[in-house]
């Protein structure tokens, strides 16, 4: 089984740079998700790995040897698209077992009357027909197997376009944003098959999204990009606990982490400018940086009782949990005369609390919850440590 | 506003669709519906163009005169091998000419108004061209025959050449039409498709048919359509080239008809050649109707 290195790896498109200098490694057996925004050279990075892509400079090497010239073929590599991109005259049979029949084509099938007959006959075959009704039955296609994509659901051409993937049994799984065109639910469920799926056959699998929570419950480890940049590589806890910047804090967790700027001045801290907190712990050594906190450490109390005075603006009851928007007062508020809200402090609460909107409260933390950053690059500092 | 009022205006609202096809409708009746008929029930009289109203009615009579006559089995013939080797070979030279300049390269632009050079040509003026060109003593065919020691040849009265030449000419012109209607088919292959069948481990050819062909082939197929039809009802070229000739060996059912009209002088007759012609391109259509109807229902299985 191949273990991927990526070694310097760059993508230009003319004069535009989508990938910089690009290092990583990928393990053996591992479920690695490409995580970032659109647009941030995630698809072209999973591309380049199945031989779709040209690289423009650097070493993609699998198992040690350089493969950045390999055909599509040789890298033993299954790829899952975004539209499934099934073959549409094909029914289902056909399509789950074209790599196998393709892996079994001489170049002399290519001649007329003699295809058509290799074809049919190569559908036939023991092996081949087993090895389809096989993955078929695994993934529940079994009565869909003679009819043709157009008739067929989203979910089942998704599985029908993991069947594919799987039928040669290869080493390697790249999978490119294959849920975004599921609705909301049943790509919660095919998120657990997708998982389901790697713990059983054990390969490696190279998944790119740009949702977090689909890369939070189903990596092993996450490369978060951002414009063709690699910001952090670590597993799903350390990204969501110590993210590396504050592109990571806010790209990861829903709601993301609240970030405030703040100062200090004569050790004392202050929040948004105005509002003076007493920390009670080691602050940096500089004037001025962001202050991030996730909302659920923080919590919730009547006005007055906590170090944070706030105004309720906006509640979302989510059920089990509530989140509510703040707006800390600073002293300025009366002057603020926008109609959307900006810069709002989330806190989650579980439960379904009576608060309402416009209501005064107040908000409060613990100081080891709190991660700094520095203002300008956005990256973590560490109070006493600088 | 009242309850009458409004029924009243959701009856124009239904009336409204009517009142858009009418007009044409009114236009297809008068100059196609109404000749056509005409037409019809003249193959039905022995009408002459001497006295086109003084036609008597002769029931199946034309039709039995042209079954006993050799003249129309060889105008059927040259119709039939005319259209299906248009079609043939010229859907064959515009899906490659399409292929070709599918993928992007260097002068693209260029080598594409080139090939469309043939179909923006006017028939007459293309017609006039290639009758020089074709010309005995001073064609550049028969000068280029001369260099290479081939000797003349009458490229459009020898019943062995003519029938050739005819189709040289309207390949010429049809294959840029083909290849228009399959170029705009394989700019909408999905590209990830093509990539899928890579990644399947298939070679170019293999890809070309799991993927490429199966999506142009609806326009290939009607473009073959639209070709064989023309071929049926080509008049321009093959009369302006040889007229018909030599010894028929070019004349199809439109240079027939034309001929039995305004030399024959039997508007009767020529109106059975002209039937017999619709027909022809009636079951065409009806081929591509049938094949196009199994396609689908394939398709949605």
């Amino acid at each position: 089984m191949p273990a991927l290195t990526f070694n310097k790896v760059s993508k230009t498109f003319g004069d535009h740079t989508v990938i910089n200098a690009f290092n990583a490694d990928i393990h053996d057996g591992e479920f690695l998700v490409l995580l970032g925004p659109s647009g941030c050279g995630k698809s072209t990075l999973l591309r380049m790995i199945a031989g779709l892509s040209d690289i423009t400079s650097g070493d993609l090497l699998f198992d040690g040897s350089v493969a950045n010239d390999w055909e599509p073929k040789k890298r033993g590599v299954a790829f899952v698209f975004q539209t499934y991109a099934l073959y549409p005259h094909m029914t289902v049979r056909e399509n789950i077992a074209f790599p196998l029949v393709m892996d079994a084509f001489r170049k002399w099938y290519h001649l007329p009357i003699v295809n058509i007959v290799a074809r049919h006959r190569l559908m036939k075959r023991a092996d081949i027909a087993e090895r389809t009704l096989g993955i078929a039955r695994q993934l529940e296609l079994e009565p869909l197997l003679d009819r043709r994509p157009a008739s067929l659901s989203g979910g089942q051409r998704q599985r029908v376009a993991l069947a594919r993937a799987l039928v040669r049994n290869p080493d390697l799984y790249l999978l490119d944003e294959p849920l975004s065109n599921l609705d909301a639910k049943l790509r919660t469920q095919m998120r657990s098959e997708i998982s389901a799926l790697h713990h059983k056959v054990g390969k490696t699998f190279v998944y790119v999204t740009h949702d977090q929570v689909e890369a939070m419950t189903m990596a092993t480890r996450i490369i978060v990009m951002n414009k063709g940049i690699v910001q952090q590589v670590d597993t799903p806890d350390e990204i969501y606990d110590h993210p590396a910047n504050t592109f990571v804090a806010r790209f990861v967790g829903s709601p993301p982490m609240n970030l405030i700027p703040a100062s200090v001045s004569n050790d004392a801290l202050q929040l948004s400018g105005k509002l003076p907190v007493d920390h009670a712990a080691p602050l940096p050594s500089r004037r001025h940086m962001t202050f991030g906190v996730r909302p659920e450490k923080l919590t919730l109390h009547p006005a007055g009782e906590g170090r944070l005075p706030a105004q309720v603006a906006v509640v979302e009851r989510l059920g089990a949990e509530t989140v509510i928007g703040c707006r800390l007062m600073t002293g300025e508020e009366n002057n603020d005369q926008r109609l959307l809200e900006h810069d709002l402090v989330f806190v989650r609460v579980s439960g379904n609390p009576k608060v309402r909107i416009g209501e005064l409260c107040s908000l409060d933390y613990q100081a080891g919850d709190v991660l700094w950053f520095d203002i300008d690059s956005g990256d973590r500092i560490f109070p006493g440590q600088e | 506003m009242s309850a009458s009022g409004l029924r009243s205006r959701s009856g124009l609202v239904k009336l409204l669709p009517y009142a858009f096809i009418l007009p044409p409708m009114i236009y297809l009746m008068v100059f196609m519906f109404w000749p056509l008929s005409r037409q019809m029930y003249m193959s039905l009289t022995n009408t002459r163009i001497v006295n086109p109203n003084r036609g008597r009615f002769i029931g199946l009579g034309n039709y039995e005169r042209l079954i006993e006559d050799p003249a129309f089995y060889v105008s059927l013939k040259a119709t039939l091998v005319y259209t299906v080797l248009t079609v043939i070979i010229g859907v064959a030279l515009g899906v490659v000419a399409a292929l070709a300049i599918d993928r992007p390269f260097k002068g693209r632009a260029v080598a594409r108004a080139i090939l469309l050079f043939g179909w923006a040509v006017p028939g007459v003026a293309a017609s006039l061209i290639w009758l020089w060109m074709y010309n005995e003593r001073s064609g550049v065919f028969n000068r280029i025959t001369e260099l290479l020691g081939l000797g003349r040849f009458s490229w459009l009265t020898s019943t062995d050449y003519a029938l050739g030449s005819v189709l040289a000419v309207t390949v010429w012109q049809v294959a840029p039409f083909v290849m228009l209607v399959v170029l705009a088919a394989l700019q909408s292959v999905p590209q990830e498709v093509r990539e899928a069948a890579r990644i399947d481990g298939a070679d170019g050819i293999s890809t070309f048919r799991a993927v490429t062909l199966p999506h142009i082939r609806p326009s290939i197929q009607l473009a073959a359509l639209l070709v064989a039809v023309w071929s049926i009802r080509r008049f321009d070229i093959i009369y302006l080239l040889t007229g018909g000739g030599p010894l028929g060996s070019t004349s199809t059912l439109v240079v027939k008809l034309r001929q039995t009209a305004f030399e024959g002088h039997e508007l009767g007759m020529a109106s059975a050649y002209g039937a017999v012609g619709l027909a022809l391109a009636l079951m065409v259509a009806a081929i591509h109707y049938t094949a196009e109807q199994r396609r689908m229902k394939r398709m949605s299985r």
